[in-house]
């Protein structure tokens, strides 16, 4: 078995150096690639770190119709717990939202005081929403339940950010697939020549009934040795420029407001992505190549 | 052990290599196939060793129907039969053993019994004494021994040489033919050659299938004379 393997790695080495230039190609183009799908999985990776914590923060705040009994509110709570998105509802009487007015208006608030006996503010609900929900959606949901008044939430702006936010994630999913097919193909053209240059040996190999996927090993192993050597530089990139950048910007974005991914473990995550997706380039791509070849003739 | 039925064939740009053919050859048997260029002759051999499928028919070859063959089925089927061509195919940067043994090994045979039988199969071609050479250095006759060599290292049931001293004189190719005998008689492989050569169909006499134009047009068991070839 050892013996097998050894024999196998033997040729893969000896494919990628009888036809240096070839390899060196495809490990540059892996490389380059790798570098792109590095920034976009960086990208990626914040962009989703910012719309979590945004979307973490967002209330939608309910104000409760003067009519309801406060024996009501229990059952009111479930109600709109029970709403699709909604994570929690906390309730708050009036007050403790006059409390809440008092402290947002800072030394002059106290002047609110005077409305503590008959106090005209709204009893509400702060309702905080699950991960992945659509605030407006949940906001429309949560009016058609009876005895809510008023239903706020962060505005469109807010809504507007993460949709974009959104959207840079996609397109990012997205880019990296592309970036990835490319890759393959380009391996594809390496391990075309090696097979090329082994046409007789393949060809004795078939004549003599070697199987298959013995005839496509040696290829494979060349394959994701382009793979992970087209990675090395890429992994460098991503850990010390990422930890550049990270630094450079104090670890947020926008003073404070968001917060990036912290290099460790983020950077070592990306790592082993690239890593992942070298090898699963070489694989697909000299697979592809050799079963192309393989099927071509019986 | 090999057997065609009612077989055409014809290649995808419409030429009928094949038409018709019914053949029956049994185990231990040597048969010569002649005919003139273009008459099916490697077409016959390509059926017998899986590369292609018949149009129509039937071609069984020691039990198996090669043209149902899967194609994941194919190379566990060529370990049984060894096939020879006129241009020897050797592997420039292996020697005389490393070619003959390379055989054995892309099937995974355990190596001291490659080493073994590498050896044995130096003897039965005579070229002992040519083990460490590379395929430059040795003269055509003796490459197309090795390729035989190389063809019958598994045991092979069946041995087809398509037009195996093509590219020989008339001394080197009446070894061949003499080392195909060999075979034939020592281990009783069925052999399978196909030949231009009428003086070598005249002098070692053996069963002699003719086609022309993609149909048997003779098959003399006694094998001998043919006028036209
Ligand atoms: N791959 C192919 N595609 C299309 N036509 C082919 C192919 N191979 C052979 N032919 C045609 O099929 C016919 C039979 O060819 P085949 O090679 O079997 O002849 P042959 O008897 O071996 O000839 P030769 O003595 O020259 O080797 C010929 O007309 C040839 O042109
Ligand atoms: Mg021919």
């Amino acid at each position: 078995m050892f013996r097998l393997i050894g024999r196998h790695f033997k040729e893969a080495f000896q494919g990628i150096f009888r036809h240096f230039s070839s390899s060196l190609n495809s490990i540059t183009a892996v490389t380059v690639t790798l570098v792109l799908v590095s920034l976009l999985t960086l990208i990626i990776g914040n962009v989703s770190q910012i719309t979590r914590s945004i979307e973490g923060e967002i209330k939608i705040f309910v104000t409760v119709e003067e009519e309801i009994e406060d024996e009501e509110i229990p059952a009111l709570t479930r109600k709109i717990e029970n709403v699709e998105g909604v994570s929690r509802a906390e309730f708050s009487n009036k007050d403790t939202e006059l409390d809440k007015l008092i402290a947002s208006f800072g030394e002059e608030g106290k002047l609110f005081e005077i409305y503590r006996e008959d106090n005209p503010l709204h009893r509400a609900f702060i309702v905080s929403l699950k991960e992945g929900y659509i605030i407006s959606d949940v906001a429309a949901r949560l009016e058609k339940i009876d005895g809510l008044m008023e239903v706020n939430f962060g505005g469109i702006s807010t809504e507007e950010f993460l949709k974009i936010l959104n959207g840079v994630r996609q397109g990012g999913y997205v880019l990296v697939a592309a970036l990835t097919l490319v890759a393959i193909f380009l391996i594809q053209n390496t391990i075309n020549q090696t097979i090329f240059n082994r046409r007789l040996e393949i060809s004795i190999m078939r004549q003599v009934g070697a199987s298959n996927s013995y005839i496509r090993q040696p290829f494979v192993i060349e394959g994701i040795f382009i793979g992970i050597m087209g990675s090395v530089l890429p992994v460098l990139a991503t850990i010390f420029g990422y930890k550049y950048v990270y630094e450079a910007v104090g670890g947020q974005l926008v003073s404070g407001m968001l917060a990036l991914q912290p290099v460790n473990p983020f950077a070592y995550y990306v790592s082993a992505f690239l890593v992942a997706v070298g090898i699963i380039v070489g694989l697909i791509g000299s697979f592809l190549s050799v079963n192309k070849h393989l099927r071509w003739r019986r | 052990m090999v057997h065609l039925q009612n077989v055409s064939k014809s290649y995808k740009n419409g030429v009928n290599a094949l038409n018709d053919i019914t053949i029956d050859i049994k185990d231990g048997e040597f048969v010569y196939v002649i005919g003139e260029t273009g008459s099916g002759k490697s077409t016959f051999i390509k059926l017998l060793d899986g590369e292609l499928i018949p149009t129509k028919g039937i071609v069984e070859v020691n039990g198996v129907n090669v043209g149902k063959l899967r194609f994941s089925k194919v190379p566990k089927y060529r370990r049984n039969i060894g096939v020879v061509f006129q241009d020897y195919r050797l592997i420039e940067s292996k020697t005389v053993f490393e070619n003959i043994a390379f055989a054995l090994e892309v099937i995974n045979k355990p190596r001291k019994e490659i080493r073994q039988r590498v050896r044995e199969v130096l003897e039965i071609i005579d070229l002992e004494d040519k083990a460490k050479s590379f395929p430059s250095e040795l003269s055509g006759g003796q490459q197309q021994r090795v390729t035989i060599g190389r063809a019958i290292a598994n045991h092979p049931k069946l041995l087809i040489a398509d037009e195996p001293t093509g590219n020989l004189d008339p001394e080197r190719s009446n070894e061949i033919v003499e080392l195909l005998e060999k075979i034939n008689q020592e281990s009783g492989t069925t052999v399978i050659m196909v030949t231009h050569d009428i003086n070598l169909v005249n002098k070692y006499r053996k069963r002699t299938i003719k086609f022309e134009y993609g149909h048997v047009v003779s098959d003399s068991r006694e094998g001998g004379y043919i006028a036209h070839v």
